[in-house]
C-alpha cells in the first residue's frame, strides 16, 4: 500500500498552453497511433491487475481452504474443521508469539514515531546540508531487514558489540546483554526496527510539516508563540492524517515482520522472540503442517485487518466530511 | 592385507552386480542418465556429491544435479513442487522418518532386489536400515553416517587444569568441567542455535542411558518419558546450560573453534562433521582429543545421524537405468570410502576397513565405535537431526529443550513434564 501523503501535496497548476499543443500534436497524427494510444492504457494496467487478483485474492482464497483441511507434507483436501485453529492457538509457540507482537507492536511504533517525529522537527529548523542528513537517515530504509538484523546482531552480541567496546574503554562493569536475555531479546528487535524505519516515518512527518500553511506560522508568531508551542499547538494538530498515516504503515510491519528476527535472533534465545510470520514458516516449512501453518497465516491476514479495515473506515469518512465540507 | 583383499572383493562384487544392469540398459535404451537434488552446494559437500558425479559419468551416466542451498527444508520445498509437478528427481537427498513420510506421496522405486543382490543389509546398523525400507521395501540408501554423540576437547584447556584422557562418565564429566571453571574456562562450547541444544539433551540421554534413550525418544513411551533417567538427563542438561558462554546466543558452533582451540573454551559436544570444520579452519588434529561424549554404562554407544537419497519412481528407461547405477554405485565401498574421506563422515558399511592413509584417526575411532555399538545394541537415532522422529515431533521436542537451556529459571521436573506434553500434542 501507499501511504497517504496528507494534504501536503497540492499538485502545480498546468502549464496554460498544454491542452493546444496536444490538440495541434494529435491533427498530425495518424489513425494506428490514436489507437495505441487508446489501448496502452488498458494493456498496460489490465495484465497486472489480473496477476495481481489472481495472485492475492486467488493464493488467499486457497490458504484460507487449506486451513480447513488436514495438510501435512502435501495439500489433502480433507475438511477437519477448526482443528488446526484450536491446535495453533493452543501451542506454546503461538501464545510466545502473540505476546512477543503486541511489545514489539507496541514498542517498535511508539519509538519509531517518536523518533522519526523527532528528526523531522530537528530537520525542520534550515539546518544546513539539510538533504544531507536526511539521505542519511533515509538510508536505513534501503538497507534490507536481513542485512539490519545481522548488523545490529553484531553489535548487541555482548562479547564482540557494544558491550565490549565500553569495557573496553574502561567501563568494567558496563553490561548491555539484551540479546542473549530471554526477558529483554524482544526489545533489541524493536531497538533494530526502529534504527531502520524511524528515518521512513521522518521524512512523512517532514514532508506534513513543511505543507503546513506558512501564514500558520506567521499567525502563531505574531501571536508571540515560541517554537516549541508552535509545533505542539500548531503544526502537529495540522498533520494529524500523518500520524493515521504512519501508525498504519509501521503496524502492518508488525505484524508481517519475518527477517528481521530470522537475522537478529533466529527466534531466540530459545524461543522467546517467535513472532507470528516466524510461526507461519516454521508450521509449513520446517515441520511439513501445511494446514496448521495456513490457519498461522489465515489469522495473521485477520489481524492485519484488524489494523487496516478501520483505516480504511477511517479514510472514507473523511473524503466524506471533505466533500461536505467542501 | 587380508582386510584389503577383502574390500577388493566386496568392490569387483559390485562391480559385477552394477555391470550386467548398465549392458541390459544400453541394449535397450539411451545411457542411464539421473537427476538429483540435494541442499549440498559448496564445501566439502558439495566437492564430495561432485566427485559422485565425475563416477557416475565415468561409469557411462549422464549426471545432472541440482543443488537448492540453504536449510534442507528449502531443498524438500523444491522436492514438493517437483512432486506436485509431477516431476520428480530420479534421486534426492532425504533423511530419516520423513524418508516413510513422503514415500507416501509419491511412488518410490523398490531397491529390495538390488540391496539383497549387494548383500548389503547385512552390513548396515538395523535401525538406520529400518529408517531406509518404509513398509518393508528399501526405497532409500543412507550415503554416509555421522556420530552426534563425538566429544571434543580442547588440548591446551586440559593440560591448563592437568587432565590426559576424557571423560568417560557424567561425573566424570562433571568433575573436569568444574575444575575448567575453576581454572577460569568456559567448560562447554555450544552457541545456543535449536537444534546445537537439542543435540546436548540427546548427548545426556543417551551417555545415561542408550536403552531409555530408545524408549523415551525413538518409541516416545510415555512412561520412560515421564521416568527418572530422564529427568537424569534434564538435570545434566541444565549443568551444561550452565557451562555454556553466558553470552552465546543463536551462534553456529564454528564461531567458537578459535577460542576452543586457545583453550578459552574446554570442551565441544558437536557430531564427526565438526573435524573437517576445524581443519578447515587451518587447525590442526592435535589441537584437540576426540572420543565419544561419556556413556555410563562404559560401553560404546553411538547416536546416528545419516544422510541418505531416496529414488523416486519415473517411467523413463534412462532414468531407471540411472536409478540402478546410482544405487550399485552407493552401496558400494568404493564410493562410501570417497565420499567419507572428502565430507570427513563415516561410511555406511560396518564392514570397511579404515587403517588407510586417507582416513584420520577420529573417523577410525567413530567407525570402530560404530560397529561396537551396534554389536551391543546402543546405536540409537539423533532427535536433533531429524532421525528420530518426523519433522514435526522432533520440532516440538526440541522447542521445548531450546527453551530450558536458555531459560535457566526452568526447574529439571518443569522440562521434562514439558517435554511429555509437547509430545503428547504432537502425537
Amino acid at each position: 500500500m501507499t501511504p497517504d501523503p496528507g494534504p501536503a501535496t497540492a499538485p502545480a497548476a498546468p502549464a496554460l498552453d498544454a491542452p493546444r499543443a496536444a490538440a495541434r500534436r494529435a491533427a498530425a497524427r495518424p489513425a494506428w497511433r490514436d489507437a495505441i494510444g487508446r489501448w496502452l492504457p488498458h494493456l498496460v494496467l489490465w495484465p497486472p491487475l489480473l496477476v495481481s487478483v489472481v495472485h492475492v485474492l486467488g493464493f488467499t482464497g486457497y490458504t484460507t481452504w487449506m486451513s480447513f483441511t488436514a495438510s501435512t507434507l502435501m495439500p489433502d483436501y480433507e475438511w477437519v474443521g477448526l482443528r488446526n485453529y484450536t491446535a495453533v492457538l493452543n501451542s506454546r509457540n503461538w501464545q510466545i508469539a502473540t505476546d512477543n507482537l503486541l511489545i514489539y507492536g507496541a514498542g517498535f511504533v511508539v519509538l519509531t514515531t517518536a523518533l522519526g517525529l523527532l528528526l523531522a522537527v530537528l530537520i525542520d529548523q534550515r539546518v544546513r546540508g539539510e538533504n544531507l542528513f536526511r539521505t542519511i537517515y533515509l538510508y536505513p530504509m534501503a538497507v534490507s531487514f536481513v542485512v539490519t538484523g545481522t548488523v545490529w546482531a553484531w553489535l548487541l552480541n555482548p562479547s564482540i558489540g557494544i558491550q565490549r567496546l565500553v569495557r573496553s574503554m574502561g567501563w568494567g562493569g558496563f553490561r548491555f546483554d539484551w540479546l542473549v536475555d530471554r526477558e529483554m531479546a524482544i526489545y533489541t528487535i524493536v531497538i533494530a526496527g526502529a534504527w531502520q524505519a524511524s528515518g521512513f516515518a521522518m521524512a512523512l512527518f517532514l514532508a506534513g510539516i513543511r505543507s503546513v500553511d506558512a501564514d500558520l506560522y506567521k499567525a502563531a508568531q505574531v501571536d508571540g508563540a515560541g517554537p516549541w508551542r508552535i509545533y505542539r499547538r500548531v503544526v502537529l494538530p495540522a498533520i494529524w492524517p500523518i500520524f493515521i498515516a504512519v501508525l498504519v504503515i509501521l503496524l502492518q510491519y508488525t505484524i508481517k515482520t519475518f527477517d528481521l528476527v530470522r537475522a537478529l535472533t533466529g527466534g531466540g534465545p530459545g524461543i522467546a522472540t517467535q513472532l507470528p510470520a516466524l510461526v507461519v514458516y516454521d508450521l509449513m516449512f520446517q515441520r511439513g503442517l501445511l494446514g496448521r501453518g495456513s490457519a498461522a497465516a489465515v489469522m495473521m491476514l485477520l489481524s492485519l485487518l484488524l489494523v487496516l479495515v478501520p483505516y480504511f473506515g477511517f479514510m472514507r469518512w473523511r473524503r466524506h466530511r471533505e466533500a461536505r465540507h467542501g | 592385507m587380508s582386510a584389503t583383499t577383502h574390500r577388493r572383493g566386496l568392490l569387483a562384487a559390485a562391480g559385477l552386480l552394477a555391470v550386467p544392469s548398465v549392458a541390459m540398459a544400453q541394449a535397450s535404451a539411451p545411457r542411464p542418465r539421473i537427476t538429483v537434488i540435494s541442499q549440498w552446494s559448496a564445501g566439502s559437500d558439495g566437492a564430495a556429491i561432485s566427485r559422485l558425479g565425475e563416477v557416475f559419468t565415468a561409469e557411462g551416466g549422464v549426471w545432472e544435479h541440482n543443488p537448492v542451498p540453504g536449510f534442507t527444508t528449502e531443498m524438500m520445498n523444491k522436492l514438493r513442487a517437483d512432486i506436485l509437478a509431477g516431476n520428480p528427481p530420479a534421486a534426492s537427498q532425504l533423511k530419516g522418518p520423513e524418508i516413510a513420510a513422503w514415500s507416501r506421496i509419491a511412488p518410490t522405486v523398490d531397491l529390495t532386489q538390488l540391496v539383497a543382490a549387494a548383500g548389503y543389509e547385512q552390513v548396515v546398523a538395523p535401525d538406520l536400515a529400518r529408517l531406509h525400507k518404509p513398509q518393508g521395501r528399501w526405497a532409500a540408501l543412507p550415503l554416509q553416517v555421522y556420530r552426534t554423540n563425538t566429544l571434543f576437547a580442547s588440548r591446551r584447556a586440559m593440560e591448563r587444569v592437568g587432565a590426559t584422557a576424557l571423560p568417560k562418565t557424567w561425573a566424570e564429566f562433571n568433575d573436569l568441567a568444574a575444575r575448567m571453571k575453576a581454572a577460569g574456562i568456559t567448560p562447554v562450547a555450544n552457541g545456543g542455535i535449536r537444534w546445537d541444544d537439542g543435540q546436548k539433551f540427546e548427548c545426556a540421554l543417551a551417555g545415561i542411558n542408550p536403552a531409555t534413550y530408545r524408549k523415551a525418544i525413538m518409541e516416545l513411551d510415555d512412561g520412560a518419558l515421564r521416568g527418572a533417567e530422564v529427568l537424569g538427563a534434564f538435570r545434566q542438561l541444565r549443568m551444561i546450560s550452565e557451562w555454556m558462554d553466558p553470552a552465546a546466543s543463536g551462534q553456529h558452533y564454528s564461531t567458537f573453534l578459535p577460542r576452543f582451540v586457545r583453550g578459552e573454551m574446554g570442551m565441544l559436544m558437536m557430531g564427526g562433521w565438526a573435524q573437517g570444520v576445524i581443519r578447515h579452519a587451518g587447525f590442526s588434529d592435535q589441537d584437540y582429543l576426540v572420543g565419544q561424549v561419556p556413556v555410563d554404562n562404559g560401553r560404546p554407544c553411538f547416536v546416528l545421524n545419516a544422510d541418505a537419497f531416496i529414488f523416486w519412481r519415473r517411467r523413463e528407461p534412462e532414468f531407471q537405468a540411472g536409478q540402478t547405477l546410482m544405487a550399485n554405485l552407493v552401496m558400494s565401498p568404493r564410493v562410501q570410502e570417497m565420499y567419507s574421506q572428502i565430507t570427513g563422515s563415516i561410511p555406511v558399511r560396518t564392514d570397511m576397513d579404515l587403517s588407510g592413509a586417507g582416513w584420520s584417526t577420529g573417523q577410525r575411532e567413530a567407525a570402530a565405535s560404530l560397529a561396537a555399538a551396534v554389536q551391543a545394541g546402543q546405536s540409537v537415532l539423533s532427535l536433533a537431526h531429524n532421525m528420530a522422529q518426523t519433522n514435526q515431533m522432533s520440532a516440538a521436542m526440541i522447542d521445548v529443550l531450546t527453551e530450558f537451556v536458555h531459560n535457566r529459571s526452568l526447574r529439571p521436573e518443569q522440562g521434562q513434564q514439558r517435554l511429555a506434553e509437547a509430545v503428547e500434542a504432537a502425537r
